[in-house]
């Protein structure tokens, strides 16, 4: 049943899209490819290896990146989601340190994270008269400070036990664990947003809410649930980031927000809603992180890195509007 | 369908380059030259860079390699992707300024799991994290060389109060207790009162708001003591600006203070500590270098040459938290006289 | 003027409500800390948050036009810094200069923000934040690991200290506030300019057919952002006298939140030059207040989150309230 209302949807939004994006996500593979080998010609350490070693701490950003993806589709913006990953390793790491089991541990960090996008989601649709930005951007604020509150004088903690951490810090092969854990939520959410209703309704709600809500949507449970899943992912990706850390301190995650959001764009995801597709973002989440590896092994200077990437986002979205552009140009001409 | 296929090809691709790149194993960085690398704790403080520069002229001066890795953002997760990169890069020694004492542990660990000495200066990881640790002054002796300059302004009476940087801070945290324990223990400060302990965050804004609300809210107050850059030089400002009464005292910049440092009343800052950033590179150097040459090991008791230091041979000791450092020596005192010859260094 | 028309609207709006927080929240500071309201304590406080208040204003037109601009600090650091630099090495010694030079090097920050906004049709919170990492990483490049502090800046610092274009009764950063506050209530006011842009934010569809050149307003708007964010910089420099690569690093929030709490709509079309002003002091009562209150430095960044969320929820639900007794009457 799901199947089929999807596809008939699939369809419309196919046939107006599916030159494009499908060209877009072509052309992010083949920048994935060019990337690899000019790193790879820059830096004798870029191997793959090294590549997966230094990958962990990366991928943990990645995991935002299929929530923050969902969000951005919806036409919303969650700026807290860094907070919510400081709160939740602070939170796997006080509860580690009190001696409890480690699934416990596991338990209590995606609880925090869950319960920190609800507070975000009900928020939100209760007062849908507010902007998700402000919304959030206050949470962001009081995320961090609890998490300031809990850390207390010192405002860093260390794990006192890091065996259960350390197991799932460990590797098959070259490959870590937390890899195929990217690579299964890869699929989930991917298919999650192209194969059932619920995935549609989150294009027809950033496409027109109004009508989506005529249509029958109910809109604001799924805004709840898409920011609880954030919430929730958030407090995973803290899980992971804890076990390439030992600690967490009042400054972890910051900026995550802003690299999954930047993920995403430039994965062809349109921030007014809508549009695009969680596969480009995917491959440009890892042409970042490649870049980043392999610029970094040849010791740039991280602002130059940084404007590479601004420029990198801005041109993504800049080079497709001006080609339409022209193009429509022609075609008037 | 084609979705399946640009999925399957995204894999392809993945293992494909990287498979590549495999081929050739690295061949470089081995070419007997050894590879020494400093990590700051954050880019565009020029207190960093001299720290980066003094490392830099002794790694150069024994023919090896330095590398000077500078983080985005003061933050330890972005000094763990840095040590990520360093350990692809197969460097014999790492020396790192820590942004947090214990989120850099499991980075640090797989460093010396790869053979990497790893060493902190200026501002320490765990224990469990570091081989040692170049102290640029000892808790104790800074403590007490404030609190003196705290007595010596205020008379030896009065209200006095601490601008921090922010209450997390480790180093200040460890100063504001070394000088609150020493203030007890000796009569001598009986008539000493310290009003509150205020955080400007080492923001500009929020440390002259903090300073405007001591003044406000102590009419009485003496002394200020500020033991961080960014807050000493606010609060300077601010007590200049408006031709207060009260002084100040702290670790600060030279080159940031010249401005406000001086005996009369029209400056706010009669004299501040620091130690010599350079010389904390240094002595770095030198002990990353004793390090990878199995001089010292990291136990307390080691005893390595440090070149022309004064203070050389330097001894690792034991710290207070269960690792071992090395002290490079007394806060140095900046005052009027002296202070024009060193605004120009750092 | 500004009172009165404030006062005209005390029946219907936002504004009222806000001035009521900012009236509630000044006394119970004056009870707790008394001499919270001096003269010298509101002065200091006006002229700490100048740079916000500044800022706010020119973040109130982005949003007005239902844009938003995250970039702003990072412009600032840029031209605060080159304009540090420049004094720091002797190539400018006059204080006007100074500010001119900041001013243009915003200027132009801005005017490329808004070229890739109006004309290359980029998203504004993506083409910001492309260009908040590309100026902030040219203001570290600028700076060469090198601060620009109050030594190096000599003269320049006495501009936030002297008050002689106020006449020698008001300090010189609040005159240009004042002005600033003048120049935009009168522009989005009375003039056509300004009336364009509340009509390209409330429907820019129909502001385009009715003739206005949506992509032009967008374009000057994104660049008179970008000179507050150049006067910004050299104010901010002068008013701390230091220059910093990583100057008011993460205050682009502030000022987005001075804005909405405010009453600024984030989707565009309303929102007025009060509103902002409301919005930053109460921002900026809320930072000064919080530790002379006694609330425990650890905890403040909580509080401050939290009344922002408060502050806000609040002026959703005195809407509401509003919006039903109007309908109510309506009926009857």
């Amino acid at each position: 049943m799901a199947g089929k209302s999807g596809r008939t949807i699939d369809a419309t939004v196919n046939t107006t899209w599916k030159n494009r994006i499908f060209s877009w996500e072509g052309m992010l593979l083949l920048l994935f490819f060019v990337i690899n080998i000019f790193c790879r010609c820059i830096s004798p350490n870029y191997t793959i290896i090294n590549v997966l070693r230094e990958m962990p701490k990366y991928l943990c950003e990645i995991f935002l990146l299929f929530p923050m993806a969902y969000i951005l589709i919806l036409g919303d913006i969650d700026i807290s989601v860094g907070s919510t990953v400081c709160l939740s390793a602070t939170m796997a790491c006080i509860t580690c340190n009190a001696g409890l089991p480690f699934p416990v541990v596991i338990l209590v960090t995606l609880l925090t994270g869950m319960v920190c996008g609800m507070i975000n989601g009900l928020i939100l649709t209760k007062f849908t008269e507010l902007p998700a930005m402000i919304v959030t951007l206050g949470t962001q604020i009081v995320f961090r400070g609890i998490a300031e509150i809990v850390l207390g004088s010192g405002g860093s903690v260390s794990l006192s036990n890091t065996d259960g951490f350390r197991a799932i810090a460990g590797k098959i092969g070259p490959f870590p664990y937390v890899f195929f854990i990217v690579i299964i939520a890869a699929v989930i959410f991917t298919l999650i947003s192209t194969k059932t209703t619920f995935g549609r309704s989150l294009y027809a709600i950033g496409s027109n809410s109004k009508a989506a809500y005529y249509a029958g949507i109910k809109v604001q449970k799924i805004r709840f649930i898409v920011f609880t899943i954030t919430g929730t992912m958030a407090g995973l990706a803290a899980l992971f980031l804890t076990s390439a850390l030992y600690g967490a301190n009042t400054t972890t995650g910051s900026g995550f927000e802003m690299d999954a959001i930047a993920m995403a764009v430039f994965g062809g995801i349109a921030t007014i809603g809508g549009k695009g597709k969680l596969l480009g973002g995917i491959i440009s989440a890892f042409i970042i992180v490649c870049l980043r590896i392999g610029l970094g092994q040849i010791n740039m200077n991280p602002q130059v890195i940084l404007i590479i990437l601004g420029t990198l986002l801005v041109c993504a979205v800049l080079i497709p509007n001006i080609s339409g552009k022209l193009n429509i140009r022609k075609k008037k001409a | 369908m084609k979705k399946k296929i640009l999925a399957t090809l995204l894999c392809v691709a993945m293992a494909a380059t990287m498979l590549a790149g495999c081929g050739s194993e690295s061949a470089s960085g081995n070419s007997g030259k050894k590879t020494y690398a400093i990590i700051t704790k954050s880019a565009g403080n020029p207190y960093n860079e001299k720290e980066a520069e003094g490392f830099k002229e002794v790694i150069e001066s024994i023919g090896a390699e330095c590398i000077i890795k500078h983080p985005e953002a003061a933050t330890a997760d972005a000094q763990v992707s840095i040590i990520q990169s360093l350990i692809s890069q197969g460097v014999d020694s790492i020396c790192i300024a820590a942004n947090d004492e214990n989120a850099l542990q499991a980075a640090l660990e797989e460093a010396m799991d790869a053979g990497i000495k790893v060493s902190c200066l200026d501002s320490k990881t765990n224990a469990a994290s570091r081989m040692t640790f170049v102290n640029q002054a000892g808790v104790q002796e800074i403590g007490q060389a404030l609190m003196d300059a705290v007595y010596d302004i205020s008379g030896g009476s009065g209200d006095w109060a601490i601008l921090s940087a922010t209450s997390q801070a480790s180093n200040q945290n460890a100063w504001i207790e070394s000088m609150k324990s020493i203030m007890e223990s000796d009569s001598k400060y009986a008539n000493l009162n310290l009003v509150e302990v205020a955080y400007g965050d080492d923001e500009p804004q929020k440390s002259t708001d903090q300073t405007q609300a001591l003044l406000s809210k102590y009419p009485d107050l003496k002394v200020i003591c500020a033991p961080t850059t960014v807050g000493i030089a606010a609060a300077a400002k601010v007590l200049q600006d408006q031709g207060s009464a009260v002084k100040l005292t702290g670790l600060g910049l030279p080159s940031e203070m010249a401005a406000y440092i001086g005996d009369d009343a029209a400056h706010s800052c009669p004299y501040m500590f620091l130690w010599n950033p350079i010389d904390v590179g240094r002595l770095g150097a030198y002990t990353s270098i004793a390090l990878v040459d199995g001089k010292i090991t990291g136990k307390a008791g080691d005893t390595f040459e440090a070149g022309e230091m004064i203070n050389s041979p330097y001894t690792v000791v034991g710290a207070d938290d269960g690792g071992t450092e090395v002290i490079l020596g007394a806060p140095f005192k900046f005052e009027p006289s002296n202070i024009n010859d060193w605004k120009d260094v750092y | 003027m500004e009172k009165k028309s404030l006062w005209k609207k005390l029946t219907s709006s936002h504004e009222a409500s806000l001035v009521i927080v900012l009236v509630i929240l000044c006394f119970l500071v004056e009870m707790k800390s008394p001499g919270f309201l001096s003269m010298k304590n509101i002065l200091e406080i006006l002229k700490n948050n100048s740079v916000i208040m500044i800022m706010s204003l020119g973040m109130l037109c982005v949003l007005l036009i239902g844009g938003i601009d995250i970039s702003i600090t990072s412009s600032l650091a840029l031209s605060g810094m080159t304009m540090g630099m420049l004094i720091k090495y002797d190539i400018v010694h006059s204080t006007l200069l100074a500010f001119i030079i900041a001013s243009v090097i915003g200027t132009v920050c801005g005017f490329v923000v808004g070229l890739v906004v109006s004309k290359g049709k980029v998203t504004p919170i993506i083409a910001t934040m492309g260009a908040m990492y590309i100026y902030r990483g040219f203001a570290y490049l600028v700076a060469n690991s090198q601060w620009a502090g109050a030594d190096a800046l000599g003269d320049f610092n006495n501009f936030a200290l002297e008050s002689y274009l106020g006449f020698g009764i008001i300090n010189n950063v609040l005159v240009i506030v004042i002005i600033c506050y003048i120049v935009f209530f009168i522009m989005l006011k009375w003039t056509k300019f300004g009336r364009n842009i509340y009509a390209v934010g409330s429907n820019t569809e129909a502001a385009e057919i009715s003739g206005i050149n949506v992509d032009r307003v967008k374009l000057a708007v994104y660049t008179i952002m970008g000179f507050l964010c150049g006067l910004c910089g050299a104010l901010a420099t002068s008013v701390y006298a230091s220059a910093q690569p990583n100057m008011q690093q993460n205050k682009e929030m502030d000022v987005i939140a001075a804005c909405v709490i405010g009453g600024v709509s984030m989707s565009g079309g309303r929102g007025s030059v009060g509103g902002a002003l409301l919005g930053a002091l109460i921002l900026a009562i809320i930072s000064k207040a919080l530790p002379l209150v006694g609330i425990d430095a650890i905890a403040q960044n909580t509080v401050k989150g939290l009344i922002i969320l408060v502050v806000i929820m609040l002026n959703v639900i005195t809407k509401r309230m509003f919006d039903k007794r109007n309908l109510e009457r309506r009926e009857m």
